[in-house]
């Protein structure tokens, strides 16, 4: 579903990602892990066309979009989520989702009923609850489930999480991989930037490890788990190689 | 060739003008991160200061430019900093636009007070009446002055940024205010070192530049403005380049000026600097569609529904109906115009309340509109609207084209540059209003009533505004408005939904102009006719002002602005030892009270609530003033 490709970013004199090449599979999720500054989100941005890759392509469902613009892309049925809050803060957690599903009638011949749309995501993000309040007097948490919402209107095929599980307690961390799991179920190819270790291990069957902008491993979550260069990015332990 | 020498000589002493002030706006710039639209009004004070000081009082040259630019300068624009901008730091595009544009309409507005401007003024030039033979032209001694200034205060930053302390952490803060912060530079101290360094250097460009034209609080406002041309070629950030984007820029001048004839000239010579803009935002590469929210920190105001918003409408034309009735001919021109003034406020509700766009250019469409009703289908009939909302809705879309892949900054700059450029380039031209200056704009009748009567026409006026209202709200409350709204929370979210950012933007701008156009035809209609004067751009900035001050997002916002307008002539009249009272009320209040999007209305709502449950019941029966009227609609 998706083929990031020999992907390089400079800013200025620093690498940010380095020779990154990874695909996330359609009906799985993905998991993208590293530390802070890693170049995880640097990658999402250059998968939706936000940041332009000083080299290297992406591919979208077999089609190169490495030149195609943000919104170009997204009609790609490309959705995500951010990991500095990106919601529509004026409007309700209803308006948010509704937006999304009213750009895709834009875009995409389909005859569903926005309202409709809505109605049914909200239910299955689990905030119909919530669904009339402002999304800026939300947790972030909260926010995150809007903003998860929101990339879901557009039925995305590939959908980019970065960090969808921070703000959410040990219960709602366990809704949310289970919606996660559901979602691939249905056919969707995930990538997942998580911190919480055990969500990643629990969902995901793939994973990618980013350090410094380069890729150190990738294999099953029990492959990199037992990864010594893995042990040593995240803990600086001095393991050898 | 000597002609081209001459030129040449003339072209790069301006462009060294140009480079010094825009210098001092990118130095302000990438230190704080705030556009200073005061810039160009700073710099015209420090001038009228040094001309009080030296030509007044008759101090030595020297001992004026050590206190102006050594002294008064830098204090002014540390207190500038220290008052205003530091509040200022993550504030959206329009916030900070509504507080610089403040800063400019006051320090007009004080020049005004300390300065008659009926009074003609000069400013002697430096060593005047020496001049140096080179080759086969004079040059002025004070020609050399301006570029050999300009190279000195070019070696100086230089060495300022590279080689002391604060320069270094200046340059450092520009790349990330927190880092720089947490390596133990002060962003406040060295923003306001910026803010000292920039104001002088506004300064020094106005003492330099006033000899060469009159010694006019606006025009020379406005020259200094021309250097925003210059900084644009640097992106706001490259000092090196922003020179070079100066000389360019007094190069293209003189050259053009030599080389046009004079009755083309005469024309475009005042809007050369702008068309330069124009061509230069053009060039500029797209910017990358950025990340990270701004904080903002206050709530807009519940949307009415369309019941509430039917209810405000009617109430308000009855309310319109009974003053209609009992107001004398003169008050009811005062209130009429108030109200085509909300009407105009009303499309700024659209673009900037909502769509966080900034159009510094809504008069000129509002002239625009008159134009097109006055001109097309005899001057006054219904079908004048269609040709007001046409025109001026094209003038909107040409407007923001050249900006509107940029950021809000850009835009706000694009439409200024189309503002000075249409008032040089159409207003001014005896084709368009005539010779006379003025355009008589008629009033319609419509489905066989005339409106040509005042007090139907001002039942028109009321009635169009209240619809406006309810339609606005209305547009709100549906998909374009939700999208609107999205765009201007987060435009980077709105591009992975697939929204087509530019042409959305576009849309609403077109709306906008558009609705400010049908504005202006009513504002030609009620006045009976419209003059070349009307339309200038710094009306465009009292309206934009008064209406952030009032409540940008809320239609009771837009009336409550609309009204203050139209009444500042009948306070002008009451208050004759302020000129320009305008002005400095939009820009006071700009200042005071422009960091709060909602405006003063959206306290009025709440404290009226509270007073209602005082008396314990909800205020029925027709109010008679418009005022209280209006204000549940959105508040």
């Amino acid at each position: 579903m998706l083929e990031v490709d020999q992907v390089d970013v400079r800013f200025g004199g620093l690498l940010a990602l380095h020779d990154t090449t990874l695909s996330a599979t359609a009906g799985r999720v993905t998991g993208l892990i590293g530390p802070n500054g890693a170049g995880k989100t640097t990658l999402f941005n250059v998968i939706t066309g936000l940041q332009t890759p000083t080299r290297g392509k992406v591919a979208i469902d077999g089609r190169d979009v490495t030149k195609l613009k943000p919104h170009q892309r997204s009609r790609q049925r490309v959705g995500r989520t951010f990991q500095r809050l990106e919601v529509f803060g004026a409007l309700t957690a209803r308006e948010n989702i509704l937006v999304g599903a009213e750009i895709r009638n834009g875009w995409d011949s389909t005859s569903e009923d926005p309202r409709m749309v809505a109605d049914e995501i909200l239910e299955r993000v689990g905030l119909r609850d919530v669904a009339d309040r402002p999304v800026d007097a939300m947790p972030t948490g909260m926010a995150r489930l809007v903003e998860l919402g929101r990339a879901l209107a557009i039925r995305p095929k590939l959908l980019l999480l970065d960090e969808p599980g921070s703000g959410l307690d040990p219960d709602e961390t366990d809704v949310l991989g289970d919606l996660l799991l559901d979602l691939a179920r249905d056919g969707m190819a995930i990538l997942l930037v998580e911190h919480d270790v055990e969500l990643v291990m629990r969902i995901c069957e793939h994973l990618y490890v980013l350090d410094f902008g380069k890729l150190i491993a990738d294999g099953t979550p029990a492959q990199v788990q037992a990864d010594g260069a893995v042990q040593a990015a995240y803990l600086g332990l001095d393991v050898p190689v | 060739m000597t002609s081209f020498l001459a030129y040449s000589v003339i072209g790069i002493a301006t462009g060294c003008i140009y480079a010094l002030t825009a210098s001092g706006l990118v130095v302000t710039y990438t230190t704080s991160g705030i556009f200073n639209f005061a810039h160009g009004a700073i710099g015209m004070l420090l001038a009228f200061t040094y001309w009080q000081l030296t030509v007044q009082e008759h101090w030595p040259q020297w001992l004026g430019l050590v206190v102006v630019l050594g002294v008064i300068g830098p204090l002014l624009g540390a207190l500038i900093q220290r008052v205003l901008m530091r509040r200022l730091y993550g504030s959206s595009v329009s916030t900070t636009l509504v507080i610089t544009l403040g800063l400019l309409l006051t320090c007009i507005g004080v020049a005004t007070v300390l300065w008659d401007p009926g009074e003609p003024r000069s400013m002697p030039e430096f060593f005047a009446d020496h001049r140096v033979r080179v080759a086969s032209i004079y040059v002025s001694y004070h020609q050399l002055t301006m570029m050999s200034v300009a190279v000195l205060v070019a070696v100086f930053l230089r060495l300022f940024l590279f080689r002391t302390r604060i320069g270094t952490a200046m340059r450092a803060v520009v790349d990330d205010p927190e880092l720089t912060a947490l390596n133990g530079a002060a962003p406040d101290r060295v923003a306001m070192v910026s803010w000292a360094l920039g104001a002088s250097l506004a300064g020094l460009a106005g003492i330099l530049l006033a000899p060469l034209v009159s010694l006019d609080i606006i025009l020379l406002t406005l020259l200094v403005i021309n250097g925003y041309a210059a900084a644009m070629v640097g992106r706001l950030k490259s000092l090196p380049l922003t020179f070079v984007g100066g000389l360019a820029l007094g190069l293209a001048e003189a050259h053009t000026i030599g080389n046009l004839p004079s009755n083309v000239l005469n024309i475009v010579k005042p809007a050369l600097p702008i068309i330069f803009l124009y061509v230069v935002l053009l060039i500029l590469p797209q910017a990358r569609l950025r990340v990270g929210r701004i904080v903002t920190t206050h709530r807009a105001p519940r949307v009415a529904t369309l019941r509430e918003s039917l209810w405000a409408g009617a109430a308000f034309v009855v309310a319109a109906g009974i003053l209609a009735q009992v107001l004398s001919p003169v008050d009811l021109f005062t209130v009429g115009q108030g109200v085509v003034f909300a009407l105009i406020m009303l499309s700024l509700v659209l673009l900037t309340g909502y769509g966080g766009q900034v159009s510094l250019a809504q008069m000129t469409f509002v002239g625009i509109g008159a134009f097109g009703m006055g001109k097309f289908f005899g001057g006054n009939s219904f079908l004048g609207f269609l040709a007001a909302a046409a025109l001026a809705g094209l003038a909107g879309a040409l407007a923001a084209l050249p900006a509107i892949r940029l950021q809000g900054l850009y835009l706000a700059l694009s439409t200024l540059a189309f503002a000075q450029g249409m008032s040089a380039l159409f207003f001014k031209n005896h084709n368009v209003f005539g010779y006379g200056g003025r355009l008589a704009v008629g009033r319609p009748s419509i489905l066989g009533v005339s409106f040509h009567g005042d007090k139907a026409f001002f039942m028109l006026v009321c009635v169009t505004f209240a619809l406006a209202g309810i339609g606005v709200l209305a547009l709100r409350r549906g998909p374009f408005g939700r999208r609107v709204v999205a765009m201007r929370e987060s435009p980077a979210a709105c591009a992975t939904l697939g929204l087509n950012i530019t042409f959305t933007k576009l849309a609403l701008f077109t709306m906008s102009s558009a609705m400010a156009g049908v504005a202006g035809a009513f504002y030609g209609g009620l006045r009976g006719q419209v003059g070349l004067n009307d339309f200038e751009m710094l009306q465009s900035l009292v309206l934009l002002l008064l209406v952030s001050v009032a409540g940008i997002n809320t239609v009771s916002g837009a009336l409550m602005g609309g009204l203050t307008f139209g009444l500042f002539p009948k306070i002008q009249r009451a208050l004759p030892g302020i000129p320009s009272l305008s002005f400095l009320g939009a820009g006071v209040g700009a200042i005071a009270l422009g960091r709060n999007p909602n405006g003063w209305t959206s306290e009025v709502g709440p404290n009226l609530e509270k007073v209602r449950n005082a008396f314990g019941s909800r205020a029925a029966g027709a109010a008679p003033d418009v005022d209280v009227e209006a204000v549940p609609s959105n508040a």
